[in-house]
């Protein structure tokens, strides 16, 4: 069973008071599943819809918009590498190149310890410092493979 | 070249995101000035200021304000948009990290000038840190008293998105911030405000925001000594791609985009010759290396050269750049993030990205291309929202102006 | 009213309608699929483009309010141009497979092919963005996500009339679709009207599909029996060869002072008892048996359906008062408090209980006294004690001295009074 934390219960009160109505809370509630659990389960957002006053299957419809949302477990160090064509023009080939060689793995796949996760995304709005990647909320920019083993080696 | 930083004034300056520094540089420092006009006055002064809107359709921002009808009792919002998901362009969270304090004044005098005790910034989610640096300050202002509007409090709330380009359309944003799927509204047929939740709401970008500090201070005139007659001030103009030192520079308007590149961006990387320019962003059409000799950066150039100023973030390519693939790049782009409601953005960007991905493959033939022009004025026009037609502009510059490299592509 | 023109055509038409409303009372052809004058305008489909005078570019007609001395053009090289290009790309991820299409036949999205589109399609040649071929949604509803427009109109319709919630479309761009809850189902005593809105073969009636192809069918408009409400309906019927007529749907039939235009499902599904176990033909002596037991009674009940038409019900009080006998119309059978609702569905389950009411006739159980009971299809006649009964009935499986066939409702024409309270 989900059930939000004190702590979180506490916050969605504090920002009910922010807004014109609880639908608004939709997105900082699924951003505060992801946070405790994770990931969104279906079960977090049937437990979540009330507090938005939203019926679930809203929940369900942004949680499947919104790309950030995850919906399926990642890899602890979730990296995601920006394909947009800043970073596309300064070697986004070669570090993606490098990652899944370090890896062992492709795009969408997750090492088998469960450590890392690969994914590309869109532009991530870095591109003065492209390539860029993210490894969950951290952003990594100016990538160049020897970056990418010192960053890889920090994090095994 | 001109010194011209007016919002990025303090962004050199050690820990320039702390009260401490901003405030020993001036934040906060003239509000009473401001409070001292009535709104409509204030309002006035921005409409003088010929301030146009820095994230991207640079729509003039006083005669926003002023649908913002003074006598309408229902509550007003700001809405300030840090949604910045425009490929090339990464100014907004310049102005979050380095000087978020400048935004936060911009939305204390906003808020007098329109009448609104809340505002709202949307932030990408995307941006964790750099949100996390904006609520803290946000947090600083609040607790050193500063968070009101003559006496009256005022609500800062950031936010945060969860990955969607189109969130960035201000009725996607509004859509979203409701606690939906960012889907863009249909228009209304006369102007009149956006809508938060049925409220009167202005929607604003990060750096037109952060404008008005300066603009309420200094008067409309200071601002327009800045810039041109159609396009005064300054942007937050933005390199990235080929060049030697890509970032965010402050210029004014009507500064010679090779002068630009040249000045803040060291020229080309590598020694190599320019072949082309994104000019504001990727929806804008691309300039050839010709046409980007001719470009100045400001509204009235670039429409001269049927382009657009957009959010002032150029994307710059050399000569080794393969056209068919940006575009590619570009199409996939899209492709993701068209929110699919209306058919000829949810169906066109799909097939446009399906048709170049064959011509990458080897099957594509030379009436791929007029099939791909044809698509592009499909979805020119017929859409909710403007993500369609500028698909369609993108579609139309790679292929018009580049068409010998997607040629040379084809099997007759 | 104000004055609009249309194809140089005046029209007179309500202030503040939409221009796709005033094309469609005016039977003026507008293609369409997310518009549907229940649900209102959507504005994503982008077929019902116009041209008006004075604008640039194209308009959707449902996002225009009609103005006085507006000129509108829904022909022209121009529109059907557009028209053509926005249906080329609803068919990118479409499967053109018609022929094995369930809907065929009256499907939105072939009619206006052949109105608009009969190109030869050079998008069909790459490869198409998949879907689930056969989810059941449940209440017999069949999603095929590939055969989907994305109009919204089902969505909308469990969002904004039912207020269930049960359907949504997820995902983004090219990959969006319409879906439920995972784990969960449609389940509401209205879902299978979202068949009906579907404009092509996306939402198919579970009951239905694959039955019958539709141009084979014919309808016949009628009225639901399934309980007091009166709600209109079609009735859609064929004779396959070598068989009996057989109902195969009821479809709701628009009527804005009953139903609007939607029916409940258990008056959709109710078809199916009109087509099994009937009562067709009468044993050769069945008339005289009765002729006989009528004659020898000395106190006879005539037990009536309230679902018999006011025509029928006038004739049998002629025919009570002729053989002398007292009409009753037991009404506890009918009573089902669960299955009312605040919309269609009203607890009273007979059609015509309104003109049992204004006849007068008694509706308690028939006394003891009486000898012989007559019933006219009366539903609750197994349950009463008598010397001697006659059943007229519609199915087999009434237990009387003597049991006569009557024809069912489908296969009168008559006059009901509904209970719309």
């Amino acid at each position: 069973m989900f059930t939000f934390t004190p702590q979180n219960l506490q916050k969605i009160e504090a920002l009910k008071s922010r807004y014109p109505s609880p639908n608004a809370l939709a997105l900082p509630l699924l951003w505060m599943v992801q946070e405790q659990e994770g990931t969104i389960s279906l079960e977090a957002m049937e437990a979540a819809a009330p507090f938005c006053d939203l019926p679930p299957i809203e929940l369900y419809r942004i949680a499947t918009f919104y790309t950030m949302f995850k919906l399926a477990p990642t890899g602890r160090h979730h990296i995601q590498l920006c394909k947009t064509l800043s970073c596309a023009l300064c070697g986004k080939a070669e570090i993606l190149a490098h990652l899944q060689e370090r890896l062992g793995i492709g795009v969408g796949e997750m090492t088998p310890d469960g450590r890392f996760s690969l994914e590309q995304v869109e532009c991530l709005g870095s591109c003065g410092t492209a390539p860029v990647m993210q490894i969950n909320d951290v952003n990594f920019e100016n990538l160049t493979p020897k970056k990418i083993d010192e960053i890889l080696k920090a994090l095994s | 070249m001109r010194d011209a930083r007016i919002v990025s004034r303090r962004f050199e300056l050690p820990q320039s995101h702390t009260l401490e520094v901003a405030r020993a540089h001036g934040a906060y420092t003239r509000l009473s000035e401001a409070f001292d006009k009535t709104p409509s006055e204030l309002i006035e002064i921005i409409d003088q200021s010929g301030l146009r809107g820095k994230g991207g359709g640079g729509a003039g921002a006083g005669e926003k304000w002023k649908l913002m009808l003074p006598h309408d009792p229902r509550p007003k919002y700001l809405a300030v948009n840090c949604d910045e998901s425009e490929p090339g362009t990464f100014k907004d969270r310049q102005i979050i990290t380095k000087d978020p304090h400048l935004l936060i004044e911009g939305i204390i005098l906003t808020c007098y000038a329109i009448g609104a005790r809340a505002a709202y910034i949307y932030i990408r989610g995307e941006y964790r840190a750099h949100q996390q640096i904006l609520q803290a300050a946000i947090d600083e202002a609040e607790a050193a008293g500063l968070l009101h509007v003559k006496g009256a409090p005022l609500l800062i709330t950031v936010h945060r998105g969860a990955g969607a380009y189109i969130c960035g359309e201000k009725s996607a944003l509004l859509e979203s911030m409701e606690g939906k799927r960012g889907h863009p509204r249909l228009k209304p047929k006369q102007k009149e405000c956006e809508w938060y939740f049925g409220n009167p709401t202005l929607v604003n970008n990060v750096e037109t925001i952060a404008s008005v500090p300066f603009i309420l201070y200094e008067g409309a005139a200071a601002y327009r000594s800045f810039g041109t007659e159609k396009s005064p001030g300054t942007l937050l103009f933005a390199l990235s791609g080929h060049v030697q030192r890509p970032g965010v520079y402050e210029a004014e308007f009507g500064t010679s985009m090779m002068a630009y590149i040249e000045h803040f961006g060291g020229g080309i990387r590598k020694g190599k010759k320019l072949k082309a320019v994104i000019p504001g962003g990727a929806s804008t059409a691309v300039l050839t290396a010709q046409e980007a000799l001719e470009a100045c950066l400001d509204y009235e150039s670039m429409q001269s050269l049927y382009s657009a100023l957009g959010t002032g973030g150029m994307i710059v390519m050399d000569e080794d750049t393969d056209m068919v693939l940006a575009l590619k790049n570009l199409l996939e782009f899209y492709r993701h993030e068209s929110c699919g409601q209306c058919t000829p953005c949810r169906e066109g960007t799909g097939l446009a990205d399906t048709l170049l991905s064959r011509v990458l493959e080897g099957h594509g033939n030379t009436g791929d291309i007029d099939k791909l022009l044809e698509l592009a004025s499909t979805m020119d026009g017929q859409t909710i929202c403007v993500f369609a037609p500028a698909v369609a502009i993108v579609i139309r510059g790679f292929l018009l102006k580049f068409r010998s490299e997607f040629e040379a592509r084809m099997h007759a | 009213m104000i004055e609009i023109f249309v194809n140089d055509q005046s029209l007179h038409v309500n202030e503040g309608v939409l221009l796709i409303e005033a094309l469609i009372q005016n039977r003026i052809d507008i293609p369409y699929f997310c518009y549907h004058e229940a649900l209102g305008m959507d504005g994503n489909c982008r077929m019902c483009m116009v041209g008006i005078e004075g604008q640039k570019r194209p308009q959707i007609a449902c996002d225009t309010i009609v103005k006085a001395g507006m000129r509108v053009h829904t022909t022209g090289e121009r529109i059907e141009d557009v028209r053509r290009r926005i249906l080329e790309l609803e068919l990118v991820n479409h499967p053109v497979d018609c022929p094995i299409c369930d809907q065929a036949g009256e499907c939105k999205l072939q009619d206006f092919y052949m109105d608009y589109g009969l190109y030869d399609s050079a998008v069909s040649k790459g490869e198409k963005v998949h879907g689930a071929k056969h989810v059941d949604l449940g209440a017999n509803v069949m999603l095929d996500q590939e055969r989907c427009v994305l109009c919204a109109r089902c969505t909308r319709f469990t969002c904004n009339i039912t207020k269930t919630h049960e359907l949504g479309i997820i995902g983004r761009g090219d990959h969006a679709r319409i879906s439920t809850m995972p784990g969960r189902k449609l389940s509401n005593p209205y879902a299978m009207n979202v068949v009906d809105l579907c404009p092509v073969g996306a939402l198919t009636s579970k009951d239905f599909r694959f039955a019958q192809r539709v141009w084979f069918l014919s309808s016949t408009p009628s009225v639901c029996h399934s309980c007091a409400k009166g709600c209109n309906i079609f009735i859609d019927h064929n004779a396959p060869k070598y068989q009996k007529e057989r109902i195969y749907r009821f479809r709701p039939r628009r009527n804005d002072a009953v139903n609007g235009h939607f029916i409940c499902d258990a008056g959709r599904l109710s078809y199916k008892s009109l087509n099994d176990h009937r009562l067709t033909c009468n044993n050769p002596d069945a008339m005289d048996r009765a002729k006989a037991l009528i004659q020898a009674a000395h106190n006879i009940a005539l037990l009536v359906d309230a679902n018999l038409y006011c025509e029928q019900l006038d004739a049998l009080v002629a025919f009570a008062q002729r053989i002398g006998a007292q009409l009753y119309c037991p009404n506890q059978c009918y009573y089902d408090e669960g299955f009312g609702d605040e919309w269609l569905r009203r607890p009273w389950r007979a059609a015509n209980l309104a003109h049992i009411n204004t006849l007068g006739i008694t509706q308690s159980t028939p006394s003891e006294a009486h000898d012989l009971i007559i019933s006219f299809n009366h539903p609750d006649l197994s349950s009463l004690t008598c010397k001697h009964k006659i059943a007229f009935s519609t199915h087999e499986g009434v237990e009387a001295d003597v049991v006569l066939a009557l024809r069912s409702w489908a296969e009168e024409a008559g006059t009901l009074i509904n209970i719309t309270a």
